[in-house]
């Protein structure tokens, strides 16, 4: 067998995947890229983040998520930058004035022509306009086209169909509106529950895993705190006592 | 009769004609009219046969159960679990599959699941066995039907006859398929007692005709 020729500045691919686990992207126009993204660089590669950034102004205008800002930097300079994710595959996909929206966690880089928002859903980003993003998947990425229910762990992300609704198994649901409800609530072990898609467009799955803890998460808890009166906060309390005593046993 | 289809390394997809039993969590996605019922447990639409209350209660006495849910209706359902590599694997009748619970993904209703003891050799095995991890009991599935394995990277299979049998390392094992008998057999002395051994003083002997899966990892599902 022969070894791969070594990769050099002019070897290395512009704006391609690498193999299936690793992607290059070139510094001739700036890139959005997730902390830690980053896997090795040529050139001068300036990796600013989002707050200390010398183009605050455009900056604000592209990336529109105070929640996931503090995990993102703007990549800058010339060279070629090679980025990855725990070895998971990496594709990258074209926008067409598109809409398309991914899981943050699968989110690894995107051109600053593209513009970035909160999805309505949870834990999700949505790209719009024209230019290329790159994602992470475990697995190859599947295509599927609705309707279809999906479970939210294998969900990687939708593109022009309507936001999904969650579906809950109508059995589970009987035995939940036969017990105490408030015990069961954040219960999600099994089948139960699923994102339904309806309407045209492409639904994009990977195999399930083990969820990394995704920090805008706790950043998102935090910001709806501020709504709670006294015996909310108190209730808060009382439930995050009780799952924390669960986790150390 | 479903069949099962690869849709890549880590993920298959069935047409629903009969049920399917697959691990709890496996299930990725689906379209049309599907349920999904726990299985073999009671209430539960597939408490029947050797999976049923017994069987089940038995299986988690010997630690060698996963919860699993019964998929039924019309449609098709994508299978995957945590990234790992998927194989399908086609049981004839008179064949006998051997695997590990956590090692299994998803399977016909068509193949009955019980219980197999493989701790033979009196109280040295089943200490070895302990040692293992591998546990003394293991699932077996009869009938005429597919299943579907979960491995770390890739299986290969490697083929025995009364004229060669194969020994494996108890965590690269995934499954036997055929008339194969699965043993733990050990070289245990002193050594390993007190930690000093070569760390492959216990393995699995597979003996019979058959096939044995083996994966190229020693990672634990």
């Amino acid at each position: 067998m022969t070894e791969p020729a070594p990769l050099n500045p002019y070897t290395l691919p512009t704006d391609d995947n690498v193999n299936p686990y690793a992607f290059c992207v070139d510094l001739s126009q700036q890139w959005f890229m997730r902390k830690g993204a980053m896997i090795a660089y040529y050139g001068q590669a300036k990796f600013e983040a989002l707050a200390a950034t010398s183009m605050a102004g455009f900056v604000a205008t592209r990336f529109s998520s105070p929640l996931y800002a503090m995990d993102w930097v703007v990549a800058q300079g010339q060279g070629k930058v090679v980025i990855g994710d725990r070895g998971h595959d990496i594709n990258s996909f074209d926008l067409e004035a598109g809409n398309l929206t991914i899981r943050a966690n699968n989110l690894l880089s995107f051109a600053t022509s593209l513009e970035l928002k909160q999805s309505i859903v949870p834990g999700f980003l949505t790209l719009y306009g024209t230019g290329k993003f790159i994602a992470s998947s475990n697995g190859p990425v599947i295509f599927a086209e609705p309707p279809m229910r999906v479970d939210p762990e294998a969900l990687v992300g939708w593109a022009d169909t309507p936001a999904p609704c969650h579906h809950f198994d109508a059995g589970w649901m009987q035995s939940f509106l036969g017990m105490a409800a408030n015990s069961m609530l954040g219960i999600n072990s099994g089948e139960e529950r699923q994102m339904d898609f309806v309407g045209e467009g492409t639904i994009l799955m990977q195999s399930s895993e083990i969820m990394s803890e995704d920090p805008a998460v706790v950043r998102m808890i935090e910001s709806q705190l501020g709504g709670l009166g006294t015996g909310g906060l108190q209730r808060i309390n009382h439930v995050t006592a009780q799952r924390l005593a669960a986790s150390q046993q | 009769m479903p069949g099962f289809e690869m849709v890549n390394s880590k993920v298959v997809k069935v047409r629903l004609g009969s049920p399917v039993i697959a691990r709890r969590g496996a299930m990725l996605g689906y379209t049309g009219d599907v349920r999904f019922v726990p299985h073999g447990v009671p209430g539960g639409a597939g408490a029947g046969g050797l999976g049923g209350l017994a069987g089940g209660l038995a299986r988690r006495m010997a630690g060698e159960h996963e919860a699993t849910m019964e998929a039924t209706g019309q449609g098709e359902v994508w299978y995957g679990f945590r990234g790992s590599h998927v194989t399908i694997v086609d049981i004839a009748p008179g064949q006998v599959m051997l695997v590990e619970a956590d090692r299994l993904l998803c399977h016909d209703v068509t193949l009955q699941a019980s219980t197999a003891f493989i701790g033979q050799g009196g109280m040295r095995a089943a200490v070895s066995g302990m040692m293992s991890g591998q546990g003394l009991f293991t699932t077996q599935l009869s009938g005429q039907g597919s299943a579907v394995l979960l491995s770390h990277g890739e299986t290969f299979s490697l083929p025995i006859d009364q004229s060669r049998n194969v020994a494996v390392d108890p965590q690269a094992y995934v499954a036997a398929l055929g008339q194969v008998k699965v043993e733990v057999s050990a070289k245990v002395g002193w050594r390993e007692a007190v930690g000093k051994g070569s760390g492959e003083a216990i393995q699995l002997r597979c003996t019979g005709s058959g096939t044995v899966f083996v994966q190229a990892s020693e990672e634990k599902l």
